[in-house]
């Protein structure tokens, strides 16, 4: 896959503000609000990486396709699919804030 | 019960010491400490349940008290245990040689289709609130587990 075909889709998904994509070895694509965010790719790639280390018992795979890290006024949905990282940031509609 | 007493079935042993236990396994049932028999006899009725309850109490203490001045400790010399460590670390270097060199974990692939799964709806925000209660009542129940230490760890066991 070329990187105007990865990122051709994530340009159309509805209210992203901007995406990455990560490989191991660093960005491999970044545009909007994420452009060269280097920092947030980093942080991600953690977050991602942690996440897939869980697993409910007798399953081989992470029990998830997708990653959503809930802020007030925006949400970072992640997921990966061979071997990269793609990180869209969208605006969160929804009204109500979270109160943990 | 701790590695003191790993039963695992030996297997074909190469050597038979390599798996011996330091301590040997204490049999609280069939020699209780301090030699005497416990009585596990039924009481005659009168005032029997609660006989019976104690002396259950008393014999499921037993099993599960690890007698430490009852164990028959095999007095092991300084170059014994020099030899143990030894062959444990020389069994280990085989060992790890062998372990294929485990580098950083390759990422797993969540989906073979990104741009749907990214596209798709976020969770509702009942969910997200749901879930923060959830984690909140467990991150409360998981504060409020203690140790509440009453007692020596090793105890004087006084058998009438």
């Amino acid at each position: 896959m070329t990187t105007a075909t990865l990122t051709a889709g994530l340009e159309r998904i509805p209210d992203q503000l901007g995406y990455l994509v990560i490989s191991e070895d660093g960005v491999l694509a970044s545009a909007g609000e994420l452009e060269n965010d280097e920092l947030t790719a980093g942080v991600m790639m953690q977050m991602v990486r942690t996440a897939c280390r869980f697993r409910l018992p007798g399953a081989a795979e992470p029990p998830f396709k997708r990653m959503s890290v809930i802020l007030e006024d925006f949400v970072y949905t992640v997921t990966v699919s061979g071997q990269k990282v793609f990180v869209v940031k969208r605006q969160n509609n929804q009204q109500e804030p979270i109160s943990v | 019960m701790g590695c003191c007493y790993s039963s695992e079935n030996e297997t074909t042993e190469q050597d038979p010491d390599e798996r011996k236990p330091l301590i040997p396994h204490p049999n609280p049932v069939s020699k209780p400490p301090n030699g005497t028999d416990w009585i596990t006899t039924s009481v005659p009725s009168a005032r029997t349940d609660e006989q019976a309850l104690l002396t259950s109490i008393l014999t499921k203490t037993a099993q599960n008290i690890i007698d430490v001045s009852a164990a028959d400790s095999v007095m092991m010399e300084q170059h014994e245990y020099m030899d143990k460590a030894r062959q444990y670390s020389t069994k280990l270097a085989v060992l790890s040689n062998s372990l294929p060199q485990k580098k950083a974990l390759a990422l797993p692939s969540l989906t073979s289709q990104p741009h749907q799964v990214l596209a798709s709806d976020l969770v509702p925000y009942s969910d997200v609130q749901q879930v923060s209660k959830i984690a909140a009542y467990a991150y409360s129940a998981i504060s409020q587990i203690k140790v509440d230490a009453k007692e020596e760890l090793v105890v004087q066991f006084a058998i009438p």
